[in-house]
């Protein structure tokens, strides 16, 4: 086999810069926004005490179930042994670092008190999953890191064994964080959207599908910005495979949670919100999540080549899941809190507080520009990282 | 055996007249949005003997509490007492206890704000900055309770050392009194009546008891 060669991201285009001034501009506001979140309180965005993780919430599990995903590939060619990834796998790994902070910069400030982040560390509950989780990510930074030195250090990587390890090592833990950011909503027992096994199952399976549909975005602008064919044709084929097989896979898991929760009298409720009832909800999830999010891209892939090329086909795909994956979790996490807690099973409840009442959110400027920063400051480490050390393969000479 | 702290609430009296939504208000100055106490409108009985229940609610100082159980830095903890409190020093504001919390006990307030825009004496004198931005719910007024051990007064009984709530109650409908003791008032009101707990199903082993006979009476 050749010898893979990789290069760093040494030539920048105009709109490339224009790019990263764009993503510089849409940090810098969304700082801005939390700052005035923090000066002003949480009373300047839709969030309320019946909604009290709004939409920052939902961009940065986005960003961090997607992170774990963005794995793929390296786990892919080093744990499955598929050579063929092998070209991908440092990009995968600082990608999935760099969505991963991206994701935890958006939820660290929409917290109440996000000057006393220290403090989850000091004080520690180790019954909460929410305290696991800390220890989950900065694990999973440790572990890719230590991965990818593993990758580019001359020594180690001749070292197959130690690749092999690291490679299983990575894997376990991003399929045991994405666990942990599922069960965060599984272990809910007290709201009846969440209170399932089935969160953590369906967080990995969506994980594969994010975090792949952002790697190959990603690959696809580096083709363009290096000149070069960083996804030859057979690539091209695989990876719309790949995605196909994980959007039908998020949408077996999301049938099965559905329909688990529908077979339940209990909790028919919920899910008649969800699914008819429940107005931007049940558009999100029904055109947002499952038609535009998973239907249209598998038919766009599926009919790749019949009409426009299937490279454009991988594009347009990669662009509809994550706004599927958007839309996915906009209707977990927001939906699943509007509908109201179920205080007296059996019984209409009123109050002059809301009780027994749908809960109202409209997300604010603050929180989109927070939200939409999480994406800009991963692509920021990203293109930083592609910048100083070589993670971009090397295509191969044409007619090589 | 440990005092356990607790409430028992005669729904047959309960009018639903919010007294004590407004004297928990009145003790903890709490702002406008934020309710630690309030009253629930039920509907029950069969067409058409139907009638309205009111049912006051707050946290339920659960012998087993999700909110602890899910709090990250140990900012929700339990005392030998049975009740739950919050250390709003270490609450880092993530909202998974508002989340956690089957009973919808729990506020986040992020702002200061008052009853008329601009704050009131009242309002200012007894405004608390490290409340914002941090999880907070009822205490059983547990400053009262903590009295008890220096006075040697008994809280449930004597009314200073009594959450405020049970103090205004206008029907007589709210009980307190440590229910581990067996010929506290509580436990003797409870052994008399039928009575139940908010969601005990999910294994929280609450601290509110709702005195509840069907409404025959």
């Amino acid at each position: 086999m050749a010898k893979l060669k990789f290069r760093t991201l040494d030539q920048q285009s105009p709109s490339f810069w224009g790019l990263i001034v764009l993503h510089l501009v849409v940090v810098a506001t969304g700082l801005g926004a939390a700052l005035y979140m923090e000066e002003h309180g949480h009373i300047v965005t839709g969030m309320s005490n019946q909604v009290v993780w709004g939409l920052p919430h939902v961009f940065a599990v986005f960003l961090i179930v997607s992170a774990s995903g963005a794995l793929n590939v390296a786990s892919v060619s080093s744990v499955f042994n598929r050579l063929a990834y092998k070209p991908y796998a440092r990009l995968s790994g600082i990608l999935a670092i760099a969505l991963l902070l991206g994701g935890l910069a958006v939820l660290v400030l929409d917290l109440g008190r996000p000057e006393r982040l220290i403090v989850a560390v000091i004080n520690n509950n180790f019954k909460s999953i929410f305290a696991w989780n800390i220890y989950l990510y900065t694990g999973f930074i440790a572990i890719v890191g230590a991965y990818l030195f593993v990758m580019m250090d001359r020594r180690a990587s001749q070292s197959a064994p130690t690749m092999k390890a690291m490679g299983w090592v990575a894997f376990a833990w991003r399929l045991i964080l994405t666990t942990g950011t599922g069960s965060i909503f599984g272990f809910l027992i007290a709201r009846e959207a969440y209170d399932a096994a089935i969160m953590a199952p369906l967080f990995i399976s969506s994980s594969f599908l994010y975090g792949l549909a952002f790697t190959v975005l990603v690959l696809l602008m580096m083709s363009r910005e290096t000149l070069s064919d960083l996804m030859p044709e057979e690539m091209v084929e695989k990876f719309s495979g790949l995605l196909m097989i994980f959007a039908f896979t998020t949408l077996y898991f999301t049938i099965v949670q559905h329909l688990t929760k529908l077979y339940a009298a209990a909790h028919v409720g919920v899910e008649t919100f969800l699914l008819r009832d429940g107005g931007v909800y049940t558009i999100a999830f029904w055109f947002g999540q499952i038609v535009i999010g998973t239907l249209a891209p598998v038919a766009v892939l599926f009919f790749r080549g019949s009409g426009f090329s299937a490279r454009s086909a991988l594009t347009l795909a990669s662009i509809l899941f994550l706004f599927g994956g958007l839309a996915q979790m906009y209707v977990i996490i927001i939906g699943g809190q509007v509908y109201p807690l179920k205080l007296f099973p059996g019984m209409d409840v009123s109050s002059s507080f809301f009780d027994g009442a749908v809960g109202s959110y409209v997300p604010s400027a603050p929180e989109v520009l927070l939200g939409v920063s999480g994406i800009s400051i991963a692509m920021l480490i990203a293109a930083l990282a592609m910048r100083l050390l070589p993670f971009l393969p090397q295509a191969e000479p044409k007619g090589s | 055996m440990n005092k356990r702290y607790a409430m028992a609430i005669d729904l047959r009296r309960c009018v639903g007249c919010q007294t004590c939504t407004a004297a928990c208000k009145s003790a903890n100055a709490t702002p406008p949005g934020v309710q630690w106490r309030r009253v629930l409108d039920l509907e029950t009985g069969e067409f058409p003997d139907v009638r309205r229940t009111f049912m006051p609610v707050a946290c339920m100082h659960c012998a087993n509490p999700p909110c602890m159980h899910v709090c990250p830095t140990t900012a929700t903890k339990q005392r030998e007492d049975g009740l739950v409190t919050i250390d709003y020093d270490i609450c880092i504001g993530c909202a998974n206890c508002v989340m956690a919390c089957p009973y919808d006990a729990r506020s986040i307030e992020h702002l200061p704000h008052y009853a008329y825009g601009e704050p009131m004496k009242s309002e200012t004198a007894r405004f608390d900055a490290g409340r914002l931005g941090v999880a907070t719910k009822c205490t059983f007024c547990k400053e009262r309770i903590d009295q008890a051990a220096i006075t040697g007064q008994i809280p449930g009984v004597d009314p200073e050392v009594t959450p405020a709530c049970v103090n205004s109650c206008i029907s007589g409908a709210m009980h307190f009194g440590d229910v581990n003791d067996a010929n506290s008032n509580i436990s003797r009101l409870l052994a008399d009546t039928e009575s139940f707990r908010m969601h005990e199903e999910l294994g929280t082993d609450p601290s509110v008891y709702y005195i509840w006979d069907g409404g025959d009476q």
